[in-house]
């Protein structure tokens, strides 16, 4: 309102001197009104503005006769000594010769009881401030303070707290603290400290307060509760006090400068008139005296420290209102500091975090990992949902849209937003602005920030923030009595005002921090070069598995041929000593026999492994097999040992699958003589059936991606294998069991199984109960099934 | 009988423990070939060629391990068929195991039946003795090197 008032475009106000005691109550917009030069002061002093060249008196507020006891017309023309006697005139000079008092009002004289137009002498003690501005001084006259009170140390209560708030460690820790010490100074009813966010709205981030009353922490408010013209003369200036809210206003007279026809700028005065909207404010939420200071970063006015008195009218004295202004300097100094601690904090927990993430990343796995482990990209980050969308997929922790709009999101992402973006990150705090769809998932996202993961394009990293109000504490209501009809009409009770606030952050979040957005670009760099490692590492991987498969072959080779000479030589040995010992009737051929069985044991593994070794290497050969026909051979190579007979069940014949036979007829021949050895059951009986894609059939255990393939089964009434065991069975020569029981196969087959199963591009994977039987269920999908 | 003699059979063989289980089997067949053994392709090779002089006479039947060291039972095989001297002599291989590569192999090169030794000693010496009683029984070799028999 520095000069929209005075060029006055919107007011027919400029045409005659404004006075918020006499047009204060027409005015409906707050932004346009000029709260800098009310023409008014709060009739609890007086004001007289003298010439800077010879302190002569300008102009005087009306309540002169009652505050110093001169009249008006008696004042105006006159020197200053008339009003502050030859002595304070002399100190007046002194103080204007040596300090800055420009826009700086300062404290250089009481006045004495008998002196003023008090003539209830005990109330009567005037403190007396000056400052200078545009060839004027400005003095103001205040009632000192509650008489009798005894003044305390003020000095040294201010030295202890700036001692405090430096050992803060956050933010919310000073400004904690800030608000207890100042209304342990003031004796107010409520101290908040008042935080203005990016978008204007404010929020009560620390409160002291009487007991009695109810919290207002956490509370949110719609900007236009501080309006333009209030904050504007908040970042000019330190205090503003309000002792009495239902005070009069006395009017300056005459109205404009008589030397310069211009109103008077109050910025600085403490008597400043009060906007009617601001007292209407209070006095809707029962608020008698107020006192309040700016936090402020630099230029930037960051909050507000708001002293709230609810009993009457609360003059603080000029010594009390001036600690605070220091503490709420102090404040505003250690703002920074106390920020930059909790920023660190908050940055180091984030790159800590992120470190464990790319460690998770590079241990393979792909980037799913990073959703689906502990801890994912949610942890740490004050966020309420992140997804990762990868090779055309999406994966989700926490809050987030639903697939099918995230995939609305990610092509807008990748196509219009990221592309025309010079930085590879998008923030958004109100994300249905920009892109309109989002408004249908405001609750979980109102706030996204995505980056690409790689520079290619076509995959995202995003983190959702939940509208405002989601977050905001609906509990307390921001006044202690519900009003709806604020004792000045129903305009700007709190109520309306929290209406408007709920308005103000619809389809909002709160906005992305500095620290947030520089920890995921970060990032990213960092897990992109990760990836590029991974990718680098590719071709030499390939090369090297490729080694050491055939080294596993050469390996093979080597141990059937070159171990098994020396087995058979041990062998003979064995069996020499063992027909010796039989004629002497030796009481060790036992351990021959023993030695004898594990030379064949031995040869029986070595020939596994050379089978594995050779298992599933030649070229995949699609054939149309009739799953019956297999199943039958395979049940007559299965059904040769003398074992107790198997029934098979088949419930309706198997589709035909494209396959390699002899492959396909391996992996039943395994799982049929699997099911048939490790069974106690009598009749020993096992299923073997499909079921269809969309089929609606329960299917266990079915990895991702299986579901839309036929999965074959083939289901015993065996002994079962707990769950524990169900990775571990498929791994070369792993057996569960000691010893000749359930036979004593090479554990090569499920390997195999698997080998064969992995040729046509399937997954085998089982579900098993202990004592019951078990379920082995495999996919086939290379010939395709579609 | 004094002419069996003269027709050996020749065993390509390092273990010593596989050439006791050849004895054993010869044996109980009840043949009295002269059974010449030795441990390496080279010497095979290298006995067979000096095979005209008087201290050895051409065997019967080379019977060929293939993994044996220097020159090996493979290399020693694609000699033998490689020299038109010595190519018509039968040669049976026994091999550890029954690797699909060396099969082949051992065909193309022409040999004359490829067999995997079992570790089971039974199996082992009722295998020799089938191969015994069908190369130096059964079948008619050239030279009329078992019609003696």
């Amino acid at each position: 309102m520095t000069t929209a008032g005075a060029t006055g475009t919107t007011l027919p106000l400029h045409t005659h001197p404004y006075s918020v005691k006499r047009h204060g109550r027409n005015i409906t917009n707050c932004d346009s009104e000029p709260v800098q030069t009310p023409g008014c002061v709060q009739a609890h002093g007086a004001l007289l503005v003298l010439r800077l060249s010879d302190l002569r008196i300008l102009q005087v507020s009306d309540n002169v006769q009652a505050v110093l006891g001169y009249a008006v017309d008696t004042l105006l023309g006159q020197t200053a000594e008339m009003v502050i006697g030859q002595e304070g005139a002399d100190q007046l000079r002194t103080l204007l010769g040596r300090q800055s008092t420009v826009q700086n009002p300062l404290y250089f004289l009481t006045l004495p009881a008998a002196s003023t137009g008090f003539c209830s002498a005990q109330h009567g003690v005037l403190d007396v401030t000056a400052q200078t501005m545009d060839g004027v001084v400005i003095l103001e006259f205040e009632l000192a303070g509650e008489a009798g009170a005894v003044s305390p140390d003020y000095f040294a209560l201010v030295k202890n707290t700036v001692a405090r708030l430096q050992t803060t460690d956050s933010l919310l820790q000073l400004c904690d603290l800030a608000a207890k010490e100042i209304r342990d100074l003031t004796g107010m009813d409520r101290v908040m400290v008042y935080k203005f966010h990016e978008d204007g709205h404010g929020e009560v981030f620390a409160e002291s307060k009487r007991t009695d009353l109810a919290p207002w922490l956490g509370l949110h408010y719609p900007a236009e509760d501080v309006p333009k013209p209030a904050r504007d003369v908040f970042s000019k200036t330190w205090l503003r006090p309000i002792p009495d809210m239902a005070g009069a206003l006395a009017e300056l007279v005459p109205l404009l400068n008589p030397d310069t026809g211009k109103p008077l700028d109050m910025t600085h005065c403490f008597l400043r008139g009060v906007s009617m909207m601001c007292t209407e404010y209070y006095q809707n939420m029962g608020v008698s005296a107020t006192l309040t200071m700016s936090i402020r970063r630099g230029d930037h006015l960051w909050g507000l420290v708001s002293c709230i008195y609810y009993a009457g009218s609360k003059h603080l004295s000029y010594q009390v209102r001036a600690a605070c202004e220091f503490l709420a300097q102090v404040v505003s100094l250690q703002h920074n500091a106390a920020e930059e601690k909790e920023h660190l904090a908050y940055r180091l927990k984030l790159e800590d975090l992120h470190q464990q993430l790319l460690a998770t990343a590079s241990r393979g796995g792909g980037l799913a990992t990073l959703v689906e482990c502990t801890p994912s990209l949610l942890d740490g980050i004050d966020a309420g949902g992140a997804a990762l969308y990868e090779d055309g997929r999406w994966y989700c922790v926490g809050k987030t849209p639903t697939v099918a709009q995230l995939r609305g999101l990610g092509e807008w992402l990748i196509n219009v937003k990221l592309p025309s973006s010079p930085h590879p990150l998008y923030s958004a705090s109100s994300l249905a602005r920009d892109y309109l769809p989002a408004a249908a998932f405001a609750k979980e996202a109102s706030g996204l920030l995505a980056l690409p993961l790689s520079h290619k394009g076509g995959d995202l990293m995003l983190w959702f923030k939940p509208e405002t109000m989601q977050t905001v504490n609906w509990a307390g209501a921001p006044d202690d009595k519900p009003t709806v009809m604020g004792p000045n009409g129903p305009r700007l009770t709190p109520r309306a005002s929290f209406a408007l606030f709920v308005e103000s952050v619809r389809e909002r979040s709160l906005p992305w921090k500095q620290v947030e957005l520089e920890a995921v670009a970060r990032f990213r760099l960092q897990l992109a070069e990760t990836t590029v490692e991974c990718a680098g590492r590719r071709p030499s991987l390939s090369a090297e598995l490729a080694r050491s498969n055939e080294e596993l072959d050469a390996f093979a080779y080597v141990a059937s041929y070159d171990l098994k000479e020396p087995l058979r030589g041990i062998h003979r040995y064995a069996f020499q000593l063992m027909e010796d010992a039989a004629l002497s009737n030796d009481k060790n051929r036992h351990k021959l026999d023993r030695m004898l069985r594990l030379t064949l044991r031995m040869d029986s593994l070595l020939d596994s492994l050379l089978h594995f070794s050779r298992v599933g290497k030649a070229d995949l050969l699609l054939e149309t097999v009739d799953l019956n026909e297999i199943l039958n051979e395979a049940l007559e190579m299965v059904g040769r040992p003398g074992r107790a007979q198997l029934e098979v069940v088949v419930p309706r014949a198997l589709p035909p699958v494209r396959g390699n036979r002899g492959w396909c007829r391996e992996i039943l021949v395994n799982l049929l003589s699997n099911a048939s050895a490790y069974s106690d059951a009598t009749p020993k009986r096992v299923e073997v059936g499909a079921i269809l894609p969309g089929e609606v059939h329960s299917r266990p255990g079915c990895p991702q991606g299986s579901e839309q393939h036929t999965i074959y089964h083939v289901t015993d009434n065996g002994i079962g294998i707990e769950e524990k065991h169900f990775a571990q069975i498929f791994k070369l020569f792993k057996r569960l069991h000691t010893g000749d029981k359930y036979g004593s196969g090479p554990g090569t087959g499920l390997t195999v199984v698997r080998k064969l199963v992995e040729r046509h591009r399937g997954k085998v994977w089982l579900d098993s109960s202990p004592g019951k039987g078990t379920s082995f269920y495999f996919t086939l999908p290379c010939g395709g099934n579609r | 009988m004094t002419s069996t003699r003269t027709y050996p059979v020749l065993v390509v063989e390092d273990s010593d423990e596989d050439f006791a289980t050849l004895q054993v089997a010869f044996k109980a067949v009840g043949l009295k070939n002269e059974i010449r053994r030795v441990t390496s392709g080279d010497k095979c090779l290298a006995l067979l060629r000096s095979s005209t002089n008087e201290s050895f006479h051409r065997p019967a039947l080379v019977l060929m391990d293939l993994n044996t060291p220097g020159t090996d039972g493979r290399g020693a095989l694609e000699s033998i068929k490689a020299d038109p001297a010595l190519c018509d002599l039968p040669v049976v291989v026994l091999s550890t195991s029954a690797n699909v590569k060396d099969l082949e192999f051992c065909y193309r090169m022409g040999a004359n039946a490829h067999h995997v030794k079992p570790v089971r000693y039974r199996d082992h010496l009722q295998l020799l003795e089938g191969v015994f009683a069908y190369w130096l029984g059964s079948v008619f070799l050239p030279n009329g090197a078992n019609s003696l028999l």
